[in-house]
């Protein structure tokens, strides 16, 4: 970063001339947008925060309540009211752990093979990415028939193998795949969903890792295979470190996302059966829309926006302090 | 604002008593839910009588999903400056969550002026009151809830609609044994065990115990209430119902149905409008819900439809005249013949009108047999309550011997809400 | 930076290098062929009749293809109405998103002031903010400005909304800008405008575009806000106008599917207009701050 442009102004005069040029040229590139943002997305913000100590219903005007949501989102006995905060809660940080690991390093792997100049390299990462363009209930919608139990992609699948192994002399029943319930299945359903999500976010970890493969100081990796690396030691030692800042946007969006993940659940399984997919965010909408509970869904997201908030701060000291370092 | 109101709806009344009908003029906004294809042109052939008989009004009419219009919509309706002017909904508790808020307008005069107290049976009328007595619903149709089955599944294997529910399992067991799904059930959705739960607790305890218990009186782990789910049990156990239901949404155990796969399948009349048109006379009946103990009243469901005005309504004199317009004898016979729901209306002559629907007859019997009608569970109770309830109703489906930790759950979570 | 950001041959380059291990390519393109199915199952479906997938399944050979499905969902669902909103909402809210926050992003960075990081932070935060939190609060003060029900309320919230994200992207990009670029043009004369539109603008523009791609296809897509904001049919873009299909009665499979298709091919030609932008550039300032 250049050194302010105040310090070589001569004269206090010219100075504050300048000062108030800056503050002019702020005003109109800052102003309009910033008044917009604090409009329609800070004020909201700070509103739900106050309907979070209410015991508002969407209707009716709220009354203060003080602490009494939070005391009930902390209830995790067994009918308790946070009970399903709990559930949710657990299930996000599954989400997140798949998040980290299994996109992440496809993703990362994807991006090192299509870098090396493959044919038909477009092809391939249009095919990843392909997911993300499309709308969300229409992913839903596929994966719906892909999980059906009846007449669904992987029980059939499943339907044939079976047959395959009946035929070899095998006792097997290969009706039996037929009753796997992907998303109906209280063990499998959150799992069923994240395999949908992970299915959408490997092009997107791959096309960020392509840019920073891209960003990569050819010439120093060129130096280092004159001295010998190669194969897993160049990429252990030479890339991996080389490509931390982008993992760190990586790992931290894997995780604001996975806290954020509403859609797929709400489309595909609504958190059930009985929560065993539940996210914070659909438990959320369910609890101030469907229950009429605003008061005590903005506690909800209250909570949730303070698990965010902790990972973005983190986030920031870090890009901020690489920034200072390469300033 | 309220003084405002009641000079809109003074001025509305005295409009359409005094004045000629098509004297009025400027806009109409009607919100509907009937999103589906047969009842959606039903809509629209309703809104365009009454533009024909109201050439002076504006109409504008909106159609948004069922879901959608029940989880989301309705509430921004109703807080908005300009909400629409005449929406569908729900007698009954669903309605009181409105009215009690006063979020609904009184309707009162339109009841009056078009003597509907006349026409409409004195518990419809209940479902359309707020607390203080005001009518605020127009409830119109209704339908009702049954165990549907497949007729000729039934004739290959020698089998007669079951009455009691001994013969119930023993139908099933028959039915399972020559290799179908005994019955179809879904669980994607949580409120077709709503039904399981109403049926079974009416059978067993009688509709008067069901009602309290949606009231939030009666706790959950009552031994009353846990004897339900042994009755529910013993086709859980037997796998006389469809494993897994929580894999499939209701229209995918009704494709079950109409493949030939499963036989029977506990719901409401608009099944009928999933079932293939050409082979329904021939293949699909129903039967009341089995006789679990004969000295006990019977309670049966029939969820009931209608229309409300809501309290911020701007073109009030407009919208009440499309209420009249829709409270009609005309319109209640138009939707008797093109959707096969049941009017309110007790002058519409629906024995001529169903003549070639002989089925309607049956279950307009189902209904007159009952002690009391209940709208179903997710109306009768709280909507909290009803979400986790039927959450329990499913896990219970799928752990069936945790009942104990189930209904433990059930009554924290009652005592809880009914508590604030 | 500024010549490696812009710059595309480099990877060209890179081709002459041997590819990787065979094997390794094989067992990607077997994940690439899966990561199809979805797709072609969705296509395969649109083109089929109700019957024909009813009694024979999703995933089974088709017996006969039909165009039927498109001309149906075209004319049930609206759409040609719908698909007129949907692009009178997206077209305005992105423009005025990636007008407003590469103005921000430039300020941000061509500026040193006390508020600078707590404004960034701001924008962060409401990046990783839960949106269905804003649902209700969102509505009321449309209501309040009485704008409930038209386009503009959903064109201002999309693009105050977005503003965050593009901020936080395009402040990256703009980092990568030497800032003696900004200074050698302020000595010739011109004013911060001028630097913007003339300078920082040009360089950024493949970040742009990408960011275009991605913010069409999330705002295009959007279901929940048009809900909450707009209760009038004539208004409602496609998203609505499909969740009108899915019927409570009936699920009529390759009519939804042709119906989501048709509402998918906007999203579609945004993407292979701007993928190169898209697939080559995204993050390239964001990756290196």
């Amino acid at each position: 970063m250049q050194p302010a442009p105040t310090r070589i102004t001569p004269s206090r005069a010219k100075q504050l001339n300048r000062n108030l040029g800056q503050f002019f040229w702020l005003l109109l590139f800052l102003g309009i947008p910033l008044a917009l943002y604090s409009l329609w997305v800070v004020y909201p913000t700070i509103r739900t925060f106050t309907l979070a100590f209410t015991n508002y219903d969407g209707l009716s005007p709220p009354q203060w309540i003080g602490w009494a949501n939070f005391k009930e989102l902390f209830d995790w006995r067994p009918g308790g009211g946070g009970e399903v905060l709990k559930q949710a809660l657990i299930h996000n940080l599954i989400w997140i752990l798949v998040f980290i690991t299994v996109p992440t390093s496809a993703g990362l792997a994807l991006a090192l093979v299509l870098n090396q100049g493959v044919r038909f390299d477009r092809f391939l990462k249009i095919a990843f990415y392909l997911p993300l363009v499309l709308a969300p209930v229409v992913t839903a919608m596929v994966w719906g028939w892909i999980y059906h139990p009846q007449q669904g992609l992987l029980n059939t699948v499943i339907y044939e193998i079976l047959r395959f192994v009946h035929f070899i002399g095998f006792n097997v029943d290969p009706e039996s795949a037929r009753s796997i319930g992907w998303l109906g299945d209280p063990n499998l359903s959150l799992i069923s969903v994240i395999a949908a999500a992970v299915w959408r976010q490997v092009g997107y970890v791959m096309v960020l890792y392509l840019a920073g493969l891209k960003t990569l100081d050819s010439e120093v990796l060129e130096a280092a295979k004159v001295d010998g690396a190669e194969g897993f030691n160049l990429f252990r030692y030479m890339i991996l470190p080389m490509l931390a800042p982008v993992t760190t946007i990586v790992i931290v969006i894997s995780i604001v996302d996975s806290l954020r993940s509403f859609d797929l659940v709400n489309v595909m399984t609504n958190g059930g059966p009985f929560n065993t997919s539940e996210v914070l965010a659909n438990y959320m909408v369910k609890a101030s829309f469907h229950d009429y509970r605003q008061g005590f869904g903005a506690a909800i997201a209250v909570i949730l926006f303070l698990i965010t908030f902790v990972f973005s701060v983190i986030y920031l000291r870090q890009v901020m302090s690489q920034e200072e370092r390469t300033a | 604002m309220r003084r405002k109101v009641w000079l809109f709806a003074a001025l509305g009344a005295f409009m359409l008593v005094g004045l000629s009908q098509s004297n009025l003029s400027g806009p109409l906004i009607y919100n509907s839910n009937q999103s589906d294809p047969k009842p959606r042109a039903f809509d629209t052939k309703v809104v365009d009588a009454f533009k024909k008989k109201y050439p002076g009004i504006q109409m504008e009419f909106n159609t948004v999903d069922h879901e959608t219009f029940q989880d989301t919509s309705i509430r921004t309706y109703l807080a908005s400056n300009n909400p629409p002017d005449v929406l569908t909904w729900f007698a009954g508790n669903r309605m009181r969550a409105f009215s009690s808020r006063d979020l609904a307008m009184d309707i009162t005069d339109v009841w009056k002026s078009n003597n509907w107290e006349k026409v409409v049976p004195k518990g419809f009328q209940a479902l359309s009151k707020d607390s203080s007595g005001k009518y605020v619903f127009l409830p119109v149709s209704y339908y009702w809830w049954a165990v549907y089955y497949r007729k000729d599944i039934f004739a290959k294997l020698g089998l007669k609609e079951p009455k009691t529910w001994d013969e119930f399992l023993a139908v099933s067991k028959k039915l399972k044994d020559a290799g179908y799904i005994p019955i179809a059930n879904a669980a994607k959705e949580t409120w077709p065990q709503g039904g399981w739960f109403d049926f079974l607790d009416m059978r067993v305890n009688g509709p008067e115990f069901h009602k309290d218990l949606t009231d939030g009186k009666i706790p959950y782990t009552d031994p009353r209430v846990k004897k339900v789910f042994t009755y529910w049990a013993q086709l859980v156990n037997n796998k006389y119902l469809l494993e897994n239901p929580a894999s499939y949404t209701w229209q995918d155990a009704a494709n079950l149905m109409i493949q030939g796969k499963a036989a029977m399948y506990l719901m409401g009349d608009f099944i009928r409008d999933q079932y293939p048109a050409d082979r329904a006379a021939a293949e699909l009946d129903f039967f009341r819900f089995p006789i679990i103990d004969p000295k006990v009243p019977i309670g049966e469901e029939a969820p009931t439809d209608g229309y409300f005005i809501p309290a911020k309504a701007k073109n009030v004199a407009n919208a009440k005249a499309f209420m009249s317009f829709l409270g009609s004898k005309e319109v209640a016979e138009m939707a008797a013949q093109d959707l096969g729901r049941l009017p309110v209306r007790n002058d519409v002559d629906v024995k001529t009108l169903f003549k070639d629907k002989p089925y309607v007859q049956k279950g307009i019997a189902i209904l007159d047999q009952a002690d009391l009608i209940m709208q179903f569970y997710d109306r009768d109770t709280v909507p909290e309550m009803a979400r986790i309830g039927m959450d329990g109703f499913v896990r219970f489906l799928s752990q069936p011997n945790q009942v104990d930790s189930i209904l433990a759950d059930l009554e924290t979570a009652r005592k809880r809400i009914f508590s604030q | 930076m500024s010549a490696t950001a812009t710059a595309q041959p480099q990877l060209r380059v890179r081709k002459v290098r041997k590819g990787p291990n065979p094997w390794v390519l094989g067992v990607v393109w077997v994940f690439a062929l899966l990561w199809l199915i979805p797709f072609v199952g969705a296509i395969i479906t649109s083109f089929r009749t109700f019957d024909d997938l009813n009694t024979r399944g999703f995933w089974s050979i088709p017996q006969e293809l039909t165009l039927n499905n498109f001309v149906r969902a075209w004319n049930q669902a609206g759409v040609s109405r719908y698909l007129l909103n949907s692009f009178e909402i997206t077209l305005p809210a992105l423009a005025i998103a990636i007008l407003f926050s590469s103005m921000c992003a430039y300020g941000l960075v061509r500026f040193r002031f006390r508020l600078s990081t707590p404004i960034y932070l701001m924008f962060v935060a409401g990046l990783m903010l839960p949106f269905q939190v804003l649902l209700l609060p969102v509505f009321f003060l449309a209501n309040k400005l009485h704008i409930y029900d038209t386009l503009w309320a959903l064109i201002l919230f999309h693009s105050a909304f977005q503003l965050a994200f593009c901020t936080f992207v395009l402040r990256n990009f703009m980092k990568t800008i030497p800032f003696s670029l900004f200074e050698s043009a302020l000595i010739d004369g011109a004013n911060e405008w001028i630097i913007f539109r003339r300078i920082a603008l040009p360089l950024l523009l493949p970040g742009l575009a990408a960011l275009a791609t991605l913010e069409f296809t999330w705002i295009f897509n959007d279901y929940l806000w048009a809900i909450v904001l707009l209760q009038s049919d004539q208004l409602k873009p496609i998203t609505t106008g499909l969740a009108n299909l899915r019927g409570q009665y009936i699920s009529d499979w390759p009519l939804m599917v042709a119906g989501s298709l048709i509402a998918t091919v906007p999203t579609l030609i945004v993407f292979f207009a701007l993928q190169r932008y898209f697939i080559d550039g995204l993050t390239v300032g964001a990756t290196k701050g």
